[in-house]
């Protein structure tokens, strides 16, 4: 490309795409964001797919990135466009996922006049984006765009949008390289790479003298690239300790790891949760000390020396004060933590803990997350234990939508490597999960890409399966279908008196029917001895497939620590009595 | 009354108030107050005194000094969030400085009834060293500068005297480390 030639605006924002690398962007057409369809029309790198409604695209964008590592990016129009649009970009905010959204605006000399289809873009997107630009000058364009990229993926990664308006896309002027562009560093606010000493002599000697550590690791060890997880993995062997992670953390450690104690918080193990009440050193790789791991904060680990690696300044004593932190990049912060281990010979004494592990067998003993599967009816956690098993086989990612089913998910899929997991957690949006498995779909072509949904969740982006008929994208949704909002009724039996208020689900469509409707296919599982066979089959169409499994209708997720409890206060089923005293205190919180 | 002297000794209050009156370094750009705005009342925290003024014409940058109140580390929050935002060059508590110097500039519109009311107000303003921006048939306006403390006295002594009426507008403090 002669890079002297004038372009039009429409044409700049390809051309940067091009060379940002970005080879898929998903958008829904409309009239503000015509003449940069056009400029779509007739190019041959960046393949663009169309969604059936705007949320389908962003939460598209979001299982895109989180299953490469690349920024997402989407187009879509003004007005109702970018309205639909704001869900996925809090979730994006939410959940540090790199993002970058064009919308088109109406024409400059309108903006302001309550013109068709015009809103404030830049106005409603501010607190849901890490930052937001309205083009106002065609000379800025091609810097801006750059910019973004930079911005959603330096740091703590986020959405960033883009509002152009429709004139700005048609008028001309010379292209901008990203290489010609001096970015001004007050603006990208890179993690540092750089880690103090003090801070590594402070976590080795506190190690040295713990006798009951734990490592906490969250999503930002993800963020971070494969690097953080595999410098993660060599630093939990060098001392030994016991790993737990979040749902966001799920797979920075191998879940079938010998040092893996599961997943912490609301619905995590027995185990994971009292290691983090009793520990005396408390080492959070890029958690964010979320109200769903914490419980009651001021009974939160309350003997513990707490350690915090986040590159995120703000996240740093803001729900939990910590005694030691690091806004250092993880990757680096561990590689250099690693190195210093290794150079000094420092050796770490296992013995020391080994009544710690000991205890924690105990814990495991209890098997918290033991059900009974009957002959007949499928309990949800046996449709994903099995899911698990019969999909071994396979490079499997997968996506969820939210409530019962994510935490069931969570709980019996086994996450053994980073960027395989994709579910909404920060946010929890409901219908995230299918629309991100064909994101995740687009990024891995060859990888078996399941969502995990329940059949409330589906419904609320279901118009998407035809965009996966469309791109022949052999997404598989896995439905666990109770007929209920299940988490809603859940806590309307635990804390509502069993008030079912509005949380079944009547009405439902023949989910068999309804993919075939779409071009997909539908396969049914309605007892115990129908399960392994139809996801034998699901596994075996190369198309997308919508699987309906019929499960116990009354199943509760357990453990649960319910809101306002802490820790200790965890219930481990429904045959659990010892309900915590602050269960009215409880109900005011989410 | 007395045109001059209308500053009055500089004072180097912030260090160890409990005043937490913040100074951002940020560019001028649309949507910035906006942000900076929109981040004190999506979160939660309140906003006491704002001002925001472009200081840097070149580099197109503003400086923004605004006055919250909170817990320590409320305020170490605070600063945080603001300096992720991407126009957000710098963001700092005066109050951590070693030495760091307040003003703040006031208009005070008095209108009173009758000949006491302004004498007495006139005595006042004559002993805080204000300036008479207007004088008309039953209003005044002066002009006071300095401290917020100093402009908060003013006001309390106005107050204290019956039957005139006080209309006022503020800067809100601004301040600047040595």
């Amino acid at each position: 490309m002669n890079t002297d030639k004038e372009l039009t605006g429409a044409q700049i924002v390809l051309e940067a795409l091009k060379e940002q690398e970005v080879d898929t962007i998903f958008g829904y057409p409309g009239g503000a964001v015509l003449p940069i369809y056009d400029a779509i029309f007739g190019q041959n790198f960046l393949k663009h797919v169309l969604v059936r409604a705007e949320a389908g695209a962003v939460h598209a964008a979001e299982g895109y990135a989180r299953s490469s590592g690349e920024v997402g990016v989407l187009l879509v129009t003004s007005g109702p466009g970018a309205t639909n649009v704001v869900t996925g970009l809090t979730d994006a905010l939410m959940d540090s996922i790199p993002i970058v959204c064009i919308t088109g605006q109406v024409p400059t000399h309108l903006i302001g006049t309550d013109a068709f289809q015009e809103c404030d873009t830049t106005g409603i997107t501010r607190p849901c984006t890490k930052y937001n630009y309205l083009v106002k000058d065609i000379s800025k364009l091609s810097e801006i765009i750059h910019e973004a990229f930079e911005i959603a993926r330096s740091g703590r990664p986020g959405p960033v949008l883009i509002d152009i308006p429709k004139n700005i896309q048609l008028q001309k002027t010379i292209y901008k390289s990203r290489k010609d562009i001096n970015f001004r560093p007050h603006r990208i606010k890179s993690g540092s790479t750089e880690i103090s000493k003090d801070f590594i002599e402070s976590l080795v000697s506190h190690i040295k003298s713990s006798v009951k550590p734990v490592l906490y690791v969250g999503g930002g060890c993800l963020n971070s690239g494969l690097k953080a997880s595999e410098e993660l993995i060599k630093f939990a062997e060098l001392t030994n300790i016991p790993v737990t992670t979040t749902l966001h953390g799920l797979g920075c450690y191998p879940g079938n790891g010998k040092l893996s104690i599961g997943m912490l918080g609301m619905h995590g193990t027995y185990e994971a949760n009292l290691a983090m009440h009793n520990c005396d050193l408390m080492i959070n790789v890029g958690a964010r000390f979320d109200d769903r791991i914490t419980g009651r904060l001021d009974a939160f680990s309350p003997n513990s020396t707490k350690f915090h690696f986040d590159i995120d300044k703000s996240s740093i004593n803001k729900n939990v004060n910590v005694d030691f932190s690091t806004n250092t990049d993880i990757a680096h912060a561990l590689s250099a933590l690693n190195l210093y281990i290794e150079s000094n010979n420092i050796e770490f004494n296992h013995n020391q803990i080994s009544n710690w592990w000991g205890e924690i067998k105990e814990w495991q003993n209890t098997n918290c997350l033991n059900y009974e599967q009957g002959d007949e009816i499928i309990k949800p956690q046996h449709a994903i234990a099995r899911l698990n098993e019969l999909t071994k086989d396979r490079e499997t990612i997968v996506t969820t939508e939210v409530g019962q089913h994510q935490m069931w998910a969570a709980q019996y899929f086994q996450f053994n490597k980073p960027n395989s997991w994709i579910t909404s957690g920060g946010l929890g949006t409901m219908g995230f999960g299918m629309p991100a498995a064909i994101g995740a779909q687009m990024a891995n072509p060859d990888a078996l890409v399941i969502d995990i949904a329940g059949e409330a969740s589906f419904l609320m982006n279901i118009q998407e399966i035809a965009t996966a008929v469309q791109y022949k994208l052999p997404i598989k949704i896995f439905i666990l279908n109770n007929e209920y909002m299940g988490m809603v009724r859940q806590w309307q039996e635990l804390m509502h008196g069993s008030r079912y208020s509005e949380s079944y689900v009547d009405a439902l469509p023949d989910f068999v029917k309804l993919a075939e409707s779409f071009h997909a296919v539908g396969l049914r599982a309605k007892n115990l001895s129908e399960l392994d066979d139809t996801i034998s089959e699901m596994k075996s169409i190369n198309r997308p497939v919508i699987v309906d499994i019929w499960v116990d209708k009354k199943e509760n997720v357990f453990p649960m620590i319910p809101s306002g409890a802490a820790h200790n206060e965890m219930l481990l089923s429904k045959y659990d009595k010892e309900k915590p005293e602050n269960q009215e205190k409880g109900k005011v919180l989410v | 009354m007395s045109d001059a002297s209308v500053y009055p000794e500089p004072s180097n209050t912030f260090k160890n108030s409990k005043r937490n009156v913040l100074s951002l370094i940020v560019d001028n750009e649309p949507g910035i107050l906006a942000r900076i705005v929109g981040l004190f009342s999506g979160r939660g925290y309140n906003i006491e005194a704002l001002n925001v003024t472009v200081v840097d014409i070149k580099e197109n940058l503003s400086r923004i000094t605004l006055e919250t109140i909170g817990e320590e580390k409320v305020i170490e929050q605070i600063i945080a969030h603001l300096e992720k935002l991407v126009p957000v060059h710098s963001a700092i508590n005066l109050a951590d400085l070693n030495e760091s110097y307040e003003a703040e500039i006031s208009l005070i519109k008095i209108s009173y009834e009758n000949n006491e009311q302004n004498n007495k107000a006139l005595a006042l303003a004559d002993i805080y060293r204000t300036r008479t921006v207007s004088k008309k048939e039953g209003i005044v306006i002066y002009e006071i500068s300095g401290t917020s403390e100093r402009v908060n006295k003013f006001l309390d002594d106005l107050n204290g005297i019956n039957g005139i009426k006080v209309e006022i507008v503020r800067s809100g403090p601004i301040g600047l480390g040595v």
